[in-house]
């Protein structure tokens, strides 16, 4: 067992005794809630590591290297950015893709652009933007954080890349 | 037993996996096929642990901060103060965007500016508390510690350049979704 899972471990049974410790019954609630997550998502994940799957059994190392190694620089945080704006889906079918593509070879920086990317740019939640905020605020948010993958990618690759 | 039925992001990632197999097929036949099928089930297998213990916390944290406690806590906040405490709201709230769009369109009713809102989104989108979990699961540690430590002036940042540039705009959004 590595230490993000003793992490992870620690934290959920700190947070549980709290929500038990309060008396109110959220303790029930919170299990719950996330074993109903869990089984609504449960086909996506085992989709999304099926991909993961034939990713590393096909080794693309000499494509991701192309086109979003270390040594890719602008276009890769670009590609980055791009790629990270179109991912569908929650966090348990994005992030096994892009650990995936990360040991796969890909630079530090255009990983990091995806991640952020698809974080804050997401377009598909932009369809739930729309109705409730308007095209105008969703078009002054996506303006003003457009730059900030290849930014946080830069950086990262520059401070952490070796 | 309720019958399932995919929604679109499912069946564009079928997809995805189907295409990658027929790669495989054509690459190594059956035996290539077989092997990136018990590639992916040994990767599942080797993080269950992890994700039980994100989806519990998730799970908890959906418990225990609700979407009325957000609400009461940003009321009609704006300016500068509405921006930092907008940021923390965000970073806190759990859910899908199916959950904090609806309610930062009721901040923005409630009066909020658009510094607020846009600080609001984005915490949600790169402090959030929920998603944690899952990244240190499945990115590990070093890559998770640098995006967080990287992203964390974004949220208020991106929330006070709206707020100086746009500021005014905001009638005029909350005008447009009446």
């Amino acid at each position: 067992m590595n230490q993000a899972t003793l992490i992870l471990i620690v934290l959920a049974l700190g947070l549980l005794i709290y929500a038990w410790s309060r008396g109110d019954g959220s303790h029930r609630v919170g299990i719950v809630l996330g074993w109903s997550t869990l089984r609504r998502t449960l086909p996506l994940l085992v989709v999304a590591f099926v991909i993961v799957g034939y990713v590393n059994v096909l080794g693309p190392q000499n494509l991701v290297q192309n086109w979003i190694g270390p040594g890719s620089g602008w276009r890769g945080l670009l590609i980055g950015t791009g790629a990270g704006m179109l991912l569908p889906g929650g966090p348990y079918v994005v992030f096994p893709l892009i650990a995936t593509l990360y040991q796969a070879g890909a630079g530090l920086g255009p990983t990091l652009a995806i991640i952020t990317s698809w974080a804050a740019l997401a377009l598909l939640s932009v369809s739930f933007e729309l109705p409730f905020l308007g095209w105008r605020f969703t078009l002054i948010r996506l303006s003003l954080g457009i730059v900030v993958p290849s930014l946080v990618g830069l950086v990262g690759q520059l401070l952490f890349g070796g | 037993m309720r019958k399932w039925i995919p929604d679109r992001t499912t069946l564009f990632l079928i997809g995805v996996a189907l295409a990658l197999a027929v790669v495989a097929w054509s690459q190594g036949g059956a035996e290539k096929t077989l092997e990136g099928l018990a590639n992916g089930g040994r990767t599942l297998l080797s993080v269950t642990p992890l994700l039980l213990a994100a989806f519990l916390l998730a799970g908890l944290v959906q418990a225990l901060v609700s979407r009325e406690v957000i609400e009461r806590w940003l009321g009609s906040q704006s300016g500068w103060r509405g921006v930092l405490l907008a940021c923390l709201a965000g970073a806190l709230i759990p859910g899908g965007p199916y959950v904090y769009y609806p309610l930062a369109g009721a901040l923005l009713h409630s009066g909020a500016g658009i510094g607020a809102l846009v600080a609001f989104v984005t915490a949600k989108n790169l402090w959030s508390v929920t998603r944690l979990p899952f990244e240190f699961a499945l990115l590990g540690t070093q890559l998770t510690l640098i995006r967080y430590g990287l992203t964390l002036v974004i949220p208020p940042l991106l929330g006070m350049l709206a707020e100086a540039l746009f500021g005014r705009s905001i009638d005029r959004i909350r005008e447009a979704v009446g």
